[in-house]
């Protein structure tokens, strides 16, 4: 291999070498007889020919395909888009599921559960790096937010808490000044690149300078890469990162092994903490086997755990999606290349009589097709270049930053690479190898050929269909999404983001007095309806308790998981969900001995059986009771009473079945925190109220961080899901059907121009035009009707791992998917091949008796 | 990556070798030497020689160096390398197992 390489770059020294030779030897007076076939011969030793071939190959492809510039067009467009939408959807998946966080070693970083809780609190968090059993140990509170003032006003903005060591030990590089370490003041931030662009215009001088975060002057420390990676991963971005000093700040805990500590002296380092943690508890909380999970940070193991396998298998089932529209535009360029074929069998047969191999043949051809898929996968790279950069510009519209950087790096076009090599073999194998098997079989190669490209034809009906039905799934299942209510107004409605500064609201009371205030500011409002706070806006966020309830005095607890909210009175007019049973809080309520609450019909239904109104006023106690040396003590748990039944909204996602729900007032519960949201119901069109609302707001507490939009806008996300599934899948279903018709197209035209004798002759002896007409139908028919029936069982298996992504109610084999799929394939079937059977008809028998 | 030699080239391959052992030789000069040695039995076709040359010197059993020769013309000279005669004494050893088991079944009436 060596010299192969050496002689490639000398090969013009030899040539002049073995010339010279030759020469002297001729004139030393010896005889050299065939002086071609030696040079021939040592050329042959050099392997300069396998190379030379090959370039003549390419050469003589590049001129052959140069002179069918449409069949170059409509090859390279399939391929484009076939090889495009393969990798940007590749390089997706990568970001999303591979993408390593941006820290150094990464490898020997594990995230650490103790009992299984996914933050720990201060105490814990302690232990955890007083054992000293890890080189370091790091926390970080992803979920927070900080008001930050711009000069104009406050907004909230997404931040991340950590321990003052996080960009030491972690060792995440800066795009601009540095992180900060133990050894700074609380007060210090840190800048995401996203950021630093959008509210600094990317300032270079921002370090050093102090910015307004809940009132106070923090100093920019450092500025983050743009494709800086979280530990969270999956795109999550924060907008800054800045040091948790806050005593009740709880955190996920990441630990740096020593060197040479693998994952199960972590995990057995990790269940000792745990268990010492759990020994400071009092008796009664204390768990029964103290342990810990630990998961590594980068690498494959990160991709454990359910939602990231219904994530990666989304991804797959995306990918082998593209990966069949990709087999459709192969079979296209192949149907193309082996009707390219039948013209040039003439030139294989003379080639073939006079000596060259087949497989130097197939060589030939092959390359032809190879530099089809070449260029068409350095277009397709180019594309899905184009897509990514689109996308990391956008931020996804979820309730937490997401921004997804996708590159492409080395496995991506690595990919590419991967999937042009495919391609070369699917367009080009086929038409290659039938080209030179056909040569010498010339009674049988028409009737071969065609054969072939029926198959084909059947094959890519069958695929589309697979590609087609899937789509058409994803299209209804966003239709029906867009169908279903999420239970309250989302057309009339607005809703603030309200973050109260923590300083001067540490009690409950203060809080309520806040919303009250606020409401009431809020309905002076002209336009507003309705207006009420709430902890939780369905779909922004959930909480949901799994709790034991004592109903009516009895002993025997009731487990029940519902979604829990806190609210003031008006919200269920504000949100225009309606009261089945019972009435709504009141303030004198918040005094009552019993605290009041108001559940949904899921909860009455799954939880009490029986009639909403039987609901109202039974009572029951949160918790289990508080045993004591002298027994239960009931008075010590709070006791509930039903005062109303309310209409179920949906919590999470669009298509979720009911989930039972509970709702207590406001002023009356006893978590508190400093973040609040409003809703408010306008008469008017609720864009035109956003800044009365924000205004309003501001007025009762200037220092509070202020975020508001309409309530279309704020929960668009729930949308998100089936939007992208469907626009996705069925584009890429409309591709394949595209795809499919045209060679559908192609093959009957060809049929037709094949068949022109025998049907003049059936013409001349009395067929009917309507009778040609069908013939050539129902040629047509038989193929995709074959390919229809292999496609739908295809489909029917392929689907089925889709289920998690449908919304309630709509079957991965929906009768009426694949009934519309068939329908859309029959009609597009019956236009692609009604040109050549209109021109069939119009043969002249005559002229087609005479030709022969 | 050398080809498998047959008889009539390994046999050529050998004799080329032979040729070179006392000395760097150029293309002319080996077939005239082999030519003599044989007392004219053995022909070398030029045809066959400069390809089984390239192919030993591809091999690594000769080398080649540019010089001039005895009536001043450039010309190119092959030596023997070191692995050139473990080669050489590798095949005389093989030739002459063969040619004497050949002459061995020859001498014997069947």
């Amino acid at each position: 291999m060596r010299h192969f390489f050496l002689k490639l770059f000398r090969r013009r020294k030899l040539e002049q070498d073995l010339e010279t030779e030759l020469a002297f030897h001729r004139e030393m007076g010896g005889n050299l007889g065939n002086t071609t076939l030696i040079k021939e011969q040592a050329f042959d030793l050099w392997r300069f020919t396998t190379l030379e071939n090959l370039w003549r190959d390419v050469v003589y492809g590049i001129r052959g395909l140069r002179r069918h510039p449409s069949l170059v067009a409509t090859a390279l467009i399939s391929l484009t888009l076939g090889i495009g939408a393969n990798t940007a959807l590749f390089s997706l998946g990568v970001e999303f599921l591979l993408s390593e966080p941006t820290v150094t070693d990464g490898r020997s970083l594990v995230y650490i559960r103790f009992n299984g809780n996914s933050h720990a609190d201060r105490k814990s968090f302690d232990m955890a790096l007083d054992s000293h059993v890890f080189a370091d140990i790091v926390g970080e509170h992803e979920e927070s937010f900080v008001n930050y003032n711009n000069g104009v006003e406050t907004r909230p903005i997404f931040s991340t808490f950590t321990t003052k060591n996080f960009f030491t030990t972690l060792g995440i590089p800066m795009q601009q000044g540095r992180g900060y370490s133990v050894s700074d003041p609380d007060q210090v931030v840190v800048l995401h690149h996203h950021f630093w662009t959008q509210h600094f215009n990317a300032d270079p001088n921002i370090v050093g300078k102090s910015i307004t975060l809940d009132g106070r002057p923090y100093t920019v420390l450092g500025i983050l890469p743009r494709n800086f990676r979280t530990l969270v991963g999956f795109g999550f971005s924060p907008d800054v990162y800045v040091p948790a000093f806050l005593e009740n700040t709880y955190l996920a805990v990441y630990a740096r092994m020593k060197p040479g500590m693998n994952l199960s002296q972590a995990q057995a380092a990790s269940d000792a903490i745990a268990k010492r943690i759990d020994e400071t508890r009092p008796a009664a909380q204390r768990d029964q086997h103290p342990s810990a999970l630990v998961d590594a940070v980068s690498g494959i193991d990160r991709l454990k755990g359910e939602q990231v396998l219904v994530l990666a298998a989304f991804f797959l089932v995306l990918l082998i999606l593209a990966g069949l529209v990709l087999l459709i535009a192969c079979a296209n360029v192949a149907s193309l290349l082996l009707a390219r074929a039948s013209t040039r069998q003439r030139e294989i047969a003379v080639r073939l009589s006079l000596g060259a191999s087949r497989a130097r043949l197939m060589q030939q051809l092959l390359v032809e097709s190879l530099l089809l898929s070449l260029t068409g996968a350095a277009c397709g790279l180019g594309l899905a270049q184009l897509l990514n950069n689109a996308l990391s510009h956008m931020t996804a519209p979820t309730p937490i930053p997401m921004r997804l950087t996708a590159e492409s790096d080395w496995r991506v076009t690595l990919y590419a690479m991967l999937l042009s090599i495919v391609a070369t073999v699917a367009c080009g194998l086929l038409p290659a190898w039938q080209c030179v098997r056909e040569s010498f079989t010339h009674d049988t190669r028409s009737t071969a050929r065609m054969f072939l490209r029926r198959a084909v034809v059947v094959g890519q009906v069958a695929v589309s269909i697979v590609v087609l039905s899937t789509g058409f799934l994803f299209v209804r299942n966003l239709l029906r999404t867009s169908s279903l209510s999420p239970g309250f107004d989302l057309q009339h409605t607005l809703q603030s983001q309200v973050n109260l500064p923590p300083a001067n609201y540490k009690e409950q009371t203060k809080i309520a007095l806040f919303a009250d205030r606020a409401v009431n500011a809020l309905a002076a409002l002209p336009g507003v309806e309705a207006a009420a706070a709430a902890r939780i806006i369905p779909f922004t966020d959930s909480t949901t308790y799994g709790s034991s309830l004592y109903f009516n005095g009895k002993d025997q607890p009731l487990h029940a998981r519902f979604n829990w909210n806190a609210i003031t009175p008006a919200y269920f007019q504000a949100m225009s969900i309606p009261l089945v049973a019972g009435r709504t809080f009141l303030q004198s309520d918040a005094t009552a001995p019993e605290l009041p609450v108001i559940v949904s019909t899921g909860f009455v239904k799954q939880y009490l059986q029986v009639q909403p109104a039987a609901a109202v006023d039974q009572t029951f106690y949160w918790g289990e009771p508080v045993r004591t040396a002298t027994g239960a003590q009931p008075s010590q748990r709070r006791a509930f009473r039903i005062i109303g039944v309310a209409a179920n909204t949906k919590n999470m996602t669009i298509g979720e079945s009911e989930s039972p729900q509970l709702y207590e007032f406001l002023p009356t519960i006893r978590d508190v925190r400093d973040r609040l949201r409003f809703v408010v119901k306008s008469a008017t069109p609720p864009a035109t109220q956003l800044k009365a609302v924000d205004e309003a707001l501001r007025r009762v507490e200037p220092n509070a961080g202020i975020e508001t939009r309409t309530m279309f806008a704020s929960i668009g996300f729930a949308f998100l899901p089936s939007q992208i599934g469907a626009a996705v899948l069925g584009s890429m279903g409309v591709l394949g059907l595209l795809l499919a018709m045209i060679g559908l197209y192609g093959v009957m035209a060809y049929s037709v121009a094949r068949r022109t004798p025998e049907i003049g002759v059936r013409m001349a002896i009395g067929a009917s035009a309507s009778s040609i007409f069908k013939l050539i139908l129902s040629d047509a028919g038989r193929m995709v009707a074959l390919g229809a029936a292999i496609g739908i069982v295809i489909a029917l298996l392929a689907t089925r791992p889709l289920a998690s992504f449908l919304v309630d109610g709509l079957p991965p084999h929906d009768p009426v998917t694949f009934l519309a799929v068939l329908v859309v394939f029959a009609i597009t079937a019956a236009l692609a091949s009604l040109g050549p059977a209109r021109r069939a008809t119009a043969i002249d028998p005559m002229s087609c008796l005479r030709h022969d | 990556m050398p080809k498998a030699p047959n008889l009539l080239q390994g046999t050529l391959d050998l004799l080329i070798l032979h040729a070179l052992q006392r000395g760097s030789l150029h293309g002319y000069a080996i077939a005239q030497t082999i030519h003599l040695l044989s007392d004219e039995v053995l022909k070398v076709e030029e045809g066959s020689l400069y390809p089984a040359l390239y192919r030993l010197e591809l091999d690594g059993a000769i080398s080649a160096t540019w010089g001039l020769s005895e009536n001043n013309r450039k010309a190119k000279y092959y030596q023997i390398t070191r692995k050139g005669r473990k080669a050489l004494e590798e095949q005389n050893q093989n030739w002459t197992r063969l040619s004497s088991a050949v002459q061995r079944v020859l001498s014997r009436e069947s």
